[in-house]
C-alpha cells in the first residue's frame, strides 16, 4: 500500500514547477514534503492528489493511477486538505463536516461528524456559523471534514489516505501538537499521511520520511533524521542554518518539541 | 434600459398601429350570423368603439379596450386592457354576447380563447381606404341589427370624404405639399411612418405626398434622411402631454433644420384615432388635414 | 465538553429536519396557490361550483368551461412550471458561480433567452420549411434555450478563473452579455415587420396571459426535465461551494456537473423566457428566502425552491390578473414590485454572513 509517485514534470507558463520528482509514501507512516516559498510543494500535493495532470510521469495510489477522471473512486481512499478554503454559503459547520461525511464510504453514521469535530478540538462548534469562525478554527473544521470522508485508517484491508496541506499554518502552538497528533493517531492506524509542512521542527517530531524540494527538485528524502541536517538545509533554503544550537545571547526560544516535557 | 427603451417604442408602435392597422383581410364573413340583438357587447379597438356609437348602439356596450378614446362617454366604461396585450378571462368577466374586435387585436392565444367561449366574435378586417371604411361600417351595422343606421352612417362618411378628397385634389394641382408623418421623436430619434400605412393614406387623401418611401410600416428614419426628404410640413399626433416635444424644439433638431417645414414652422398636430382610424370621422379628417395644409 | 457537543448535533438537527418539514409546508403552499389560482379571476366564476356540476353531471355552461378549463388551467400549470423553474434556475446559478448573486435576470441570461426567442420570431421565416415544421411549435422556445446557454457558457468562461468567481467580473460581465443581446435584438426589431413587432411586444412585456395547453404543451418537457435534473445536484453543488478542487477531492465529476448544471440553467430559463417573457427576482429572492429560513444545504433548497418559486410566481399572477380587472398588469412589474424590495431586505440584513 503506497503512494508512488515517478518522474513527475510539471510545466505552467513555460516555467518547470516540477522535474523529474518521485515519491514513495507508505501506509502507516507520515511522509512530510518540505521546502522554501516557491519550491514546488503544493503543485507536488496538486498532482498526488489527481488534481493536476503532470506534463510527464505518473502517480499511483494503491496501485491504482490517479487523475480527475478517477474522482469518485479516489474520493474514497483519500482525503484531501487544501491550504485555504472558500465557502460561498453560511453553512455551519456540521453542514460542512456532513459535506465529507457524504462524500466518504462511513456516510451511515451520523455520530461521525462529533468525533471529527472532537478529534480537531472543536467539540459544541456544530451548529456556529462556519464563516463566523476564525481562521485557525475554519481550518480545522475542513480537517474534520476531511476525517469524515476517509475516517477508517483501514477499510476492508486497504489502507486509506490523507492528503494535508500544510494543515498547522495558521494554528497556534497548542492546535499545532494536537493537529500533528491526529495525523500520527491516523498513520499509527496503519493509514497513510501525506502532509506538505513548513515547520521544519514538528516534522522532525511527527514524520516518518521527509521529502524535500527546492526549485522543483528533489534535494533529499529520507528519515527526518537523514534529511534534517545543516548542509543540506542550507543549500535548500539559501541560508546558513544548523540544527541543535541554542541562540547566543539570551533571546528566549522555544521549541514544540519541549511542550508537555514535564509539565 | 434596454427593455425599457425596447418595450416603450414597442408599444408606442403597437399603440399606432392598433389605431391604423396594416394589410386588409377581408376574412370576416361571419358578421352575419351573429345576433342582431346583442345587449352587452365588448368592443376591441378605438375604430370599432366609435362605429358603435355612430350607430347609436353606444347604451349596449359593456367594455372597451384602451386605445377607445371616443366619443368621450367610451371613457365611463370598464378598460379591458390595451388592444395587443388582452386577458381572455378579463374580457370573458364583462359576460359579453358579442365582442367587436378590430383585425390587430391579440394577443393570438388570447384571441383563440375568446374565440372558444360561448359569445360571438366579430373581426373588423382592417385596411384604410374609402372601402374598407365603408365594409367595417356596414358590418358593424349587420351584426347590431341597424343596417339603415348604418347605411345612413356609411353615405354621410363617404359624402364628406368624397367631397373633401376632391377639394384636396383640387388644391394641391400640381404641386402637392411634401408631408413627414412623425410618429414619435423621442429622444430627438425620428419615427416616421413609409408606405403600406394609414398615415400615407390618408396625406394622399388630403392632397399631399408623404415624404418619405420605400419602407413600410413605421421606422426610425437617420437625420440626413429626415433632411433629404424635404418635408413642406410634420404631422403628428396630438397626445396633448409634456411627452412630446413642442413644435418649435422638434423643427431645432438638427435633422430638420434644412427642411421646408423648419423655415415656415408647419407642424400639424390631429388627434391620432381620428387622423389614423379610417373611422366614422375619416372624411372630416382629411377635410381638417387639407385645411391645414393648404388653408381653407 | 460532550453535553455542548449534543447541543450543537441538535440545533443543527433542528435546521436539517426544519427544511425537509418545509418541503410538506411549501407542498401545501403551492397546493393552495394552485387552487387560488384556479379558482379567482376577473370572471368570478366559481371553481368549486363548476367542479361540482361537472362531477355531479349537471351541465356546465361553455363559458364556464372556457374560463376554468381553457384559460386558468392552462394558465395554472404554465405558472407552476416557470415559477419552479426560475427559482431552480437561480438556485443552480447561484451554486454554480458561488454566488448568491448569481441569478439569471441580473446575469444577461434572461436577456440571452429573449434575445433567442426574438431571432426566432423575426428569422424563423427565413428557416428552410423543412426545418421550421420539423422544430414547429417549439421554434421559439429552442431557439432561447440556445440563447441563454450561450450567454452562461459565454459568462463561465470569462467570470470564472481557476475554479473561484469574482463577484465584480461576473456583473460586469452579465452587463455587457446585457448589452450585447439588446443590441442583437434592437437590429432584429429593426428588421421585424409589424406582425413580428406585435408578437414581440406581448412577449417582451412579461405575462402568463397568453397560457394554453398547446404553449403548456411546447414548454412543459424542456421545464419538468431540466427542474429534475437540477433536482439531483443538490450533493454537487454542496460540495462546489468548498471551490472546484475540493468538489474534485470530494468525488463530484466537476466538469461533468458544470456542463450539467449550465444547461439545465440554460434550458430552464430559455423556456420560461420563450413563453411568459423576462419575468425578474424570483430566481434571486426565493433561495434567498429558503437560505435564511433553512438553511443553504442545496439538498432540500433545491426540492423547496422549486415548491416556493411556483406558489409565488402563481400569487404574482393572481395579483396580476385582479389588480386592475378587467385589463391585466404585466406580471413582471409584479415580481418586481415584491422581489426587488425583498432583495434590498435581504442584502441589508445578511451583508456580513454573504461575504458580499
Amino acid at each position: 500500500m503506497s503512494v508512488e509517485a515517478r518522474e513527475i514534470d510539471v510545466e505552467i507558463g513555460g516555467r518547470g514547477l516540477l522535474r523529474a520528482v518521485g515519491l514513495t509514501a507508505r501506509a502507516g507512516e507520515v511522509t512530510a514534503i518540505v521546502g522554501p516559498n516557491g519550491s514546488g510543494k503544493t503543485t507536488l500535493m496538486r498532482v498526488l492528489t489527481g488534481e493536476l495532470r503532470p506534463d510527464a510521469g505518473q502517480v499511483h495510489l494503491g496501485g491504482e493511477p490517479v487523475g480527475p477522471e478517477h474522482a469518485a473512486r479516489m474520493a474514497q481512499r483519500r482525503g484531501v486538505l487544501p491550504q485555504a478554503s472558500h465557502l460561498a454559503f453560511p453553512f455551519t459547520v456540521d453542514e460542512v463536516v456532513r459535506i465529507g461525511l457524504m462524500s466518504g464510504l462511513s456516510a451511515g453514521d451520523p455520530a461521525l461528524g462529533a468525533r471529527a469535530l472532537a478529534a480537531v478540538g472543536l467539540s459544541g462548534f456544530g451548529a456556529r456559523r462556519y464563516q463566523a469562525l476564525s481562521g485557525g478554527e475554519q481550518q480545522r473544521v475542513q480537517l474534520a471534514r476531511v476525517l469524515c470522508q476517509v475516517w477508517q485508517p483501514v477499510r476492508a484491508g486497504a489502507a486509506n489516505w490523507l492528503f494535508l496541506d500544510e494543515p498547522v499554518a495558521s494554528l497556534d502552538i497548542g492546535h499545532q501538537l494536537s493537529i500533528m497528533q491526529v495525523a500520527r493517531d491516523y498513520a499509527d492506524g496503519g493509514g497513510g499521511v501525506i502532509t506538505v509542512m513548513h515547520d521544519l521542527n514538528l516534522t522532525a517530531m511527527f514524520a516518518d520520511r521527509v521529502l524535500l524540494l527546492a526549485r522543483g527538485e528533489v534535494r533529499a528524502e529520507g528519515t527526518p533524521g537523514e534529511v534534517l541536517c545543516d548542509e543540506v538545509l542550507s543549500a535548500a533554503y539559501g541560508c546558513r542554518l544548523r540544527l541543535n544550537t541554542p541562540p547566543v545571547g539570551a533571546v528566549p526560544y522555544l521549541l514544540p518539541q519541549a511542550a508537555g516535557a514535564g509539565g | 434600459m434596454m427593455r425599457g427603451r425596447f418595450t416603450r417604442r414597442g408599444a408606442l408602435l403597437g399603440l399606432t398601429a392598433a389605431v391604423i392597422g396594416l394589410g386588409a383581410g377581408l376574412r370576416a364573413e361571419a358578421a352575419a350570423e351573429a345576433a342582431s340583438d346583442s345587449e352587452r357587447i365588448v368592443t376591441l379597438g378605438g375604430t370599432a368603439t366609435e362605429i358603435v356609437y355612430a350607430l347609436g348602439a353606444g347604451a349596449r356596450l359593456v367594455a372597451r379596450d384602451t386605445t377607445s378614446n371616443y366619443p368621450p362617454e367610451a371613457l365611463s366604461l370598464p378598460d379591458v386592457g390595451y388592444v395587443r396585450a388582452l386577458s381572455a378571462e378579463g374580457v370573458l368577466s364583462m359576460a359579453p354576447d358579442l365582442i367587436l374586435a378590430e383585425e390587430g387585436a391579440g394577443p393570438p392565444e388570447v384571441v383563440a380563447l375568446l374565440r372558444a367561449a360561448d359569445v360571438d366574435y366579430i373581426e373588423l378586417p382592417e385596411g384604410f381606404s374609402r372601402d374598407m371604411t365603408v365594409k367595417r361600417i356596414e358590418m358593424v351595422g349587420a351584426v347590431l341589427g341597424r343596417e339603415a343606421e348604418a347605411e345612413a352612417l356609411a353615405g354621410e362618411v363617404l359624402a364628406t370624404l368624397d367631397a373633401a378628397a376632391e377639394a384636396a385634389k383640387a388644391q394641391a394641382g400640381d404641386a402637392p405639399k411634401r408631408v413627414l408623418f412623425v410618429l414619435s421623436a423621442q429622444g430627438g430619434r425620428i419615427m416616421a411612418g413609409g408606405d403600406e400605412t394609414a398615415a400615407k393614406a390618408v396625406i394622399e387623401l388630403a392632397g399631399g405626398v408623404n415624404a418619405v418611401s420605400g419602407f413600410s410600416g413605421y421606422k426610425p428614419l437617420t437625420d440626413e434622411a429626415v433632411s433629404l426628404a424635404r418635408p413642406d410640413v410634420i404631422l403628428m399626433m396630438d397626445r396633448g402631454g409634456d411627452h412630446d416635444m413642442a413644435a418649435k424644439e422638434l423643427l431645432a433638431l438638427p435633422a430638420f433644420q434644412p427642411t421646408p417645414a423648419a423655415e415656415s414652422g408647419a407642424v400639424i398636430r390631429m388627434d391620432g384615432l381620428r387622423l389614423l382610424g379610417f373611422g366614422p370621422r375619416v372624411g372630416a379628417a382629411v377635410r381638417d388635414l387639407n385645411h391645414a395644409l393648404y388653408g381653407g | 465538553m460532550v453535553a455542548a457537543t449534543e447541543n450543537g448535533m441538535i440545533l443543527n438537527g433542528l435546521r436539517q429536519s426544519r427544511a425537509r418539514r418545509a418541503h410538506l409546508w411549501l407542498g401545501l403552499l403551492l397546493l393552495g396557490s394552485c387552487l387560488a389560482s384556479l379558482a379567482i379571476g376577473a370572471s368570478g366564476t366559481s371553481l368549486w361550483q363548476g367542479v361540482w356540476r361537472a362531477l355531479s353531471g349537471a351541465e356546465i355552461s361553455q363559458m364556464e368551461r372556457v374560463i376554468l378549463w381553457d384559460i386558468r388551467a392552462p394558465r395554472t400549470g404554465l405558472g407552476l412550471l416557470v415559477g419552479a423553474g426560475l427559482a431552480v434556475s437561480g438556485t443552480v446559478m447561484q451554486g454554480l458561480f458561488r454566488n448568491p448573486l448569481a441569478d439569471p435576470g441580473i446575469v444577461g441570461v434572461s436577456s440571452g433567452a429573449a434575445f433567442g426567442a426574438v431571432s426566432a420570431i423575426v428569422l424563423g421565416g427565413l428557416l428552410p420549411v423543412g426545418i421550421a415544421t420539423v422544430f414547429g411549435q417549439y421554434l421559439v422556445p429552442v431557439a432561447a434555450c440556445l440563447g441563454s446557454w450561450a450567454a452562461v457558457s459565454l459568462l463561465y468562461v470569462v467570470a470564472t478563473r481557476g475554479g473561484q468567481t469574482s463577484v465584480a467580473t461576473m456583473l460586469l460581465a452579465g452587463i455587457a452579455l446585457g448589452a450585447l443581446a439588446a443590441a442583437g435584438m434592437g437590429l432584429l426589431i429593426y428588421m421585424a415587420d409589424d406582425q413580428q413587432l406585435r408578437d414581440i411586444t406581448f412577449w417582451q412585456l412579461g405575462s402568463l396571459g397568453g397560457a394554453s395547453w398547446a404553449k403548456l404543451g411546447a414548454v412543459a418537457p424542456l421545464l419538468i426535465l431540466s427542474v429534475a435534473a437540477a433536482l439531483g445536484l443538490g450533493r454537487a453543488l454542496n460540495a462546489l461551494s468548498l471551490g472546484e478542487a475540493t468538489a474534485l477531492h470530494l468525488g463530484i465529476p466537476v466538469q461533468r456537473i458544470k456542463r450539467l448544471a449550465v444547461l439545465t440553467v440554460a434550458v430552464a430559463t430559455g423556456a420560461a423566457v420563450a413563453m411568459t417573457g423576462v419575468i425578474g427576482f424570483i430566481g434571486i429572492v426565493v433561495p434567498h428566502l429558503l437560505r435564511l429560513a433553512t438553511g443553504p444545504d442545496h439538498g432540500p433548497l433545491l426540492i423547496n425552491a422549486a415548491l416556493l418559486g411556483a406558489a409565488l410566481l402563481l400569487w404574482a399572477d393572481v395579483i396580476a390578473r385582479v389588480v386592475i380587472g378587467p385589463a391585466e398588469l404585466p406580471i413582471g412589474i409584479v415580481t418586481a414590485l415584491i422581489g426587488a424590495p425583498v432583495f434590498l431586505w435581504i442584502l441589508l440584513r445578511s451583508r456580513g454572513v454573504m461575504g458580499l
